[in-house]
């Protein structure tokens, strides 16, 4: 049946090979731009990412991937490309914005370069990076130390009277990441925010390809310290989903619980840092207060502040007992009556208030533009959540009775969101432990064995919005290829409209309103 | 006797104002359900950055090696200048109001200056923001302190305070207005909420700590010295010339004792609205500063008027 619906999204002459939810189909180079128009405009198919992958050695060519998501019907199609004998594809970034830094990526990272792309400065690596060298081409080996180049950024410029810029970064005054920012100023007013990040690259996607199995796991989980469930469940599930192997009712269940705790954990902390950026202490210590909390709840449970090392494949490694789960409900059902009591004393504030609202405002036309995801999307409105669009693990049975969304898309609609998010993910996990699934939570001594020239897609609403992982295995069944996307790559994109316009004392606050994460950025 | 007394006056500032920092922040702290550093913590870091090693920019001018001393010797000059604990001393040399308000003033020019001279984009921000509020709390200060020269027929503060008009029930609604004008422009001068956040890491936001961003080690120590002995002077001119009992009306031992005890009380009162203020707001907006400043200004014009 579902496939029947996906060939009536596939060009007519399309031969597709079906890998559980995800369509793969060969498209020839010159027709990729007319194939995505199709898809996005005509079947109204989600842009999610597109990636490139290095099969010299197999196919002799490298072929470029571009995953697309059909929310209605929880199925993904990837159309790819084959370049054979060449190193140039077409751009599509100008149909599909969302592509502009993916297909830089390409560019930094494969060597291939995007015809027609209006951008080609290099992405994530500086200058000292030679321009030569591409780290994920597979004769790339990642032990060696390339040499040492150096050359300047050029960043845009603002040109006219009394225009100015202040170089913020890459080194803050606060215990944060590094990135820096180069503002254009009128005054107080933002004219132009240009983000330059790049500064914790790690070569998580290189590292992939080489670490053993568990390692790689183990590494899922440090894309985004402050998202490692949610890294590690988007990995397991397209690795089981390459290997066949489905894991126990119970332990769908306890992912679902353990996915909402890291979510209720960092929108706390995101509400408590909101409030303390303008200065509102009472909602900043509280805020901080219940973070702790939750990552004590979390420290119980799994050993694991973070809930590291709670994923694998086939399931989960930490359980709930009985005790625990009554336990368990009793602290959650104060945990809301704090919550919301906290909530109640802020909402009083006038001057927190006056600082939240009109700040920052991201338009329904940008946040569709730049394909906006997670929090910052349903800011604006957009009623998008993967938990429902592509259910995965118990999210099939405990559905959310609606997405938390709001209209204004400042600073408020997102703390707002933030706050309805943590209500209903407190309630997610009270209907699911009320009901815990028997059994067992993980396949003992099962070995996994992949497919072999597959690929998955697999999805997952981290708290900060949608997590995509693409795994590709070749033909010895080994993974050839892992592509990590945290929604911190798509919305630090949009993050430059959010500034613009703003007076700069509040773009700390409009900043920290979208938290987004320098480290799932720059891999 | 006259030394002694003179030498007390001159160093309470410095002495004390670390301490008004120190209980403001573990105030602060208290409210914020945290257990905060000890109330002495400022102490140790001035002991702490005048041991430190000076990092300075190669573009820095005599400008910026001079403003910290600058700064502080202001806040000494002042600090000489007000009635702190004794109302009977006289100082006709600096003891004016537009003395001690344009005094002060040179400090914040000097900071001003110091903030712009290495050229950091921070700095200027900072010191172009420092300018525009006060500026603006110019105005308001005069007028307050206007407003209460005008009510006991002198404009020396030490007469003033002897005068003693607002507890005797003559003007007490000029008064209270001059007084809510004045603790506006407090506010405003001393880096405080709604106009600044003493507390903040987030450069962007900064008034006051963005034009000391590049100072470290003892001309750091200076500055913040020099904050909280402005900190000091204005908390000690707000309870002195609108609450001034207490105050030592003559050269004994007891009463001098008295109204040393007094005034610290008075201050410490004065520290606890502060951080009640701190505790139970968000910052302001920079664009309504002004609004806030405007309205330090028409309450000591409605206060003046009222007079007579």
């Amino acid at each position: 049946m579902q496939k029947e619906i996906m060939q009536s999204y596939l060009p007519q002459d399309a031969v597709a090979e079906i890998f559980d939810d995800a369509a793969v189909f060969e498209v020839p180079s010159a027709e990729i731009k007319h194939v995505v128009e199709e898809l996005c405009v005509r079947h109204g198919a989600e842009f999610k990412l597109m990636t490139a992958t290095d099969e010299r050695a197999e196919h002799d060519c490298f072929k470029i991937w571009y995953v697309f998501g059909v929310p209605g019907e929880h199925f993904f199609l990837v159309p790819f490309i084959r370049l054979q004998d060449t190193e140039i594809f077409p751009s599509i970034a100008s149909m599909v914005g969302r592509a502009m830094d993916d297909e830089r990526r390409i560019k930094t990272f494969f060597g291939l370069t995007p015809l027609e792309h209006p951008d080609l400065r290099p992405i994530i690596l500086h200058e000292h990076w030679p321009e030569d060298v591409f780290p994920l081409r597979k004769d790339c080996n990642w032990k060696t130390r390339p040499r040492m180049e150096s050359g300047e950024y050029v960043f845009q410029k603002v040109e006219g009277e009394g225009i100015y810029e202040i170089p913020v970064g890459p080194i803050h005054a606060g215990i944060i990441e590094p990135g820096h920012f180069r503002f254009s100023m009128a005054g107080e007013h933002i004219m132009l925010l240009e983000p330059r990040l790049g500064y914790v690259h790690k070569g998580s996607e290189k590292l992939f390809e080489v670490l053993p199995l568990e390692e790689k796991i183990t590494l899922a989980e440090k894309i985004s310290g402050d998202s490692s469930f949610g890294h590690s469940l988007a990995f397991c599930q397209a690795l089981e989903s390459l290997s066949d192997t489905h894991p126990s009712e119970r332990a769908l269940s306890l992912r679902v619980v353990y996915a909402e705790l890291e979510r209720l954990a960092n929108h706390f902390g995101d509400l408590g840092a909101i409030m303390m950026d303008t200065g509102y202490s009472f909602g900043g210590a509280h805020g901080a207060r219940m973070r702790e909390r939750m990552m004590q709840i979390n420290e119980r449970l799994t050993g694991s502040r973070f809930l590291r090392g709670v994923n694998a494949v086939g399931g989960v490694c930490k359980d709930v007992n009985d005790t625990e789960v009554k336990a368990l409900l009793a602290e959650l059902q104060e945990i809301s009556e704090d919550f919301s009591e906290v909530i109640a004393v802020t909402e009083e504030s006038v001057s927190l208030l006056n600082r939240l609202k009109g700040a920052g405002v991201i338009s329904l036309k940008i946040a569709q533009q730049e394909g906006l995801v997670g929090v910052a999307a349903k800011a604006v409105g957009i009623a998008r959540d993967t938990r429902l669009d592509y259910p995965y693990a118990a999210y099939r049975d405990w559905a959310l009775a609606d997405i938390a969304t709001e209209t204004s898309g400042d600073v408020y609609a997102r703390f707002r969101v933030r706050i309805k998010e943590a209500h209903a993910s407190i309630r997610i996990i009270q209907a699911v432990l009320d009901q815990l699934p028997k059994g067992a939570i993980h396949p003992k001594n099962k070995k996994v064995t992949f497919k072999k020239n597959a690929l998955s897609v697999s999805a997952v609403e981290g708290w900060r919005g949608e997590i995509v992982y693409v795994v590709k295995t070749n033909e010895k069944g080994t993974i050839s290829r892992v592509v990590p996307r945290d929604p911190s790559c798509v919305n630090w994109a949009a993050l430059k409209h959010a500034g613009y316009d703003n007076v700069i004392p509040d773009f700390p606050l409009i900043n920290k309103s979208f938290n987004l994460s320098y480290s799932g950025n720059d891999m | 006797m006259s030394i002694a007394l003179w030498t007390i006056q001159i160093l309470l500032t410095p002495l004390v104002s670390p301490l008004c920092v120190g209980v403001i922040r573990k105030l602060k702290a208290t409210w914020q359900n945290r257990q905060g550093a000890s109330v002495f913590q400022p102490y140790r870091d001035l002991w702490k950055l005048m041991h430190k090693d000076e990092v300075m920019s190669r573009d820095a001018s005599w400008i910026f090696r001079v403003a910290p001393v600058m700064v502080f010797a202001v806040t000494m000059v002042v600090g000489a200048s007000i009635p702190l604990f004794a109302s009977f001393l006289e100082n006709s040399l600096t003891g004016d109001l537009l003395m001690v308000v344009y005094a002060l003033a040179i400090g914040t020019f000097f900071l001003a200056l110091a903030g712009m001279d290495t050229g950091s984009a921070f700095g200027g921000f900072g010191s172009s923001r420092e300018m525009t509020v006060s500026a603006l709390a110019e105005g308001g200060l005069i007028f307050s302190l206007l407003t209460v020269a005008l009510i006991s027929g002198t404009t020396n503060l030490f007469t003033m305070v002897n005068v003693a008009t607002i507890p005797s029930g003559q003007h007490v609604l000029s008064a209270l207005l001059a007084l809510c004008g004045f603790v506006i422009v407090l506010l405003a001068e001393t880096s405080r909420f709604p106009f600044d956040n003493p507390a903040t890491h987030l450069e962007l936001t900064m008034i006051h700590e963005a034009m000391i961003l590049e100072y470290s080690g003892k001309k750091l120590a200076l500055m913040e010295w020099a904050s909280a002995n402005k900190l000091f002077l204005f908390m000690a001119l707000s309870v002195n010339l609108f609450f001034p009992i207490g105050l030592a009306q003559q050269a004994t031992v007891g009463a001098i004792g008295l109204g040393m005890i007094i005034f610290l009380i008075k201050v410490a009162v004065f520290c606890f609205v502060i951080a009640f203020i701190e505790s139970s707001m968000a910052k302001y907006r920079f664009f309504r500063l002004p609004d806030l400043l405007f309205i330090a200004f028409i309450l000591n014009v409605v206060a003046i008027s009222l007079i007579r």
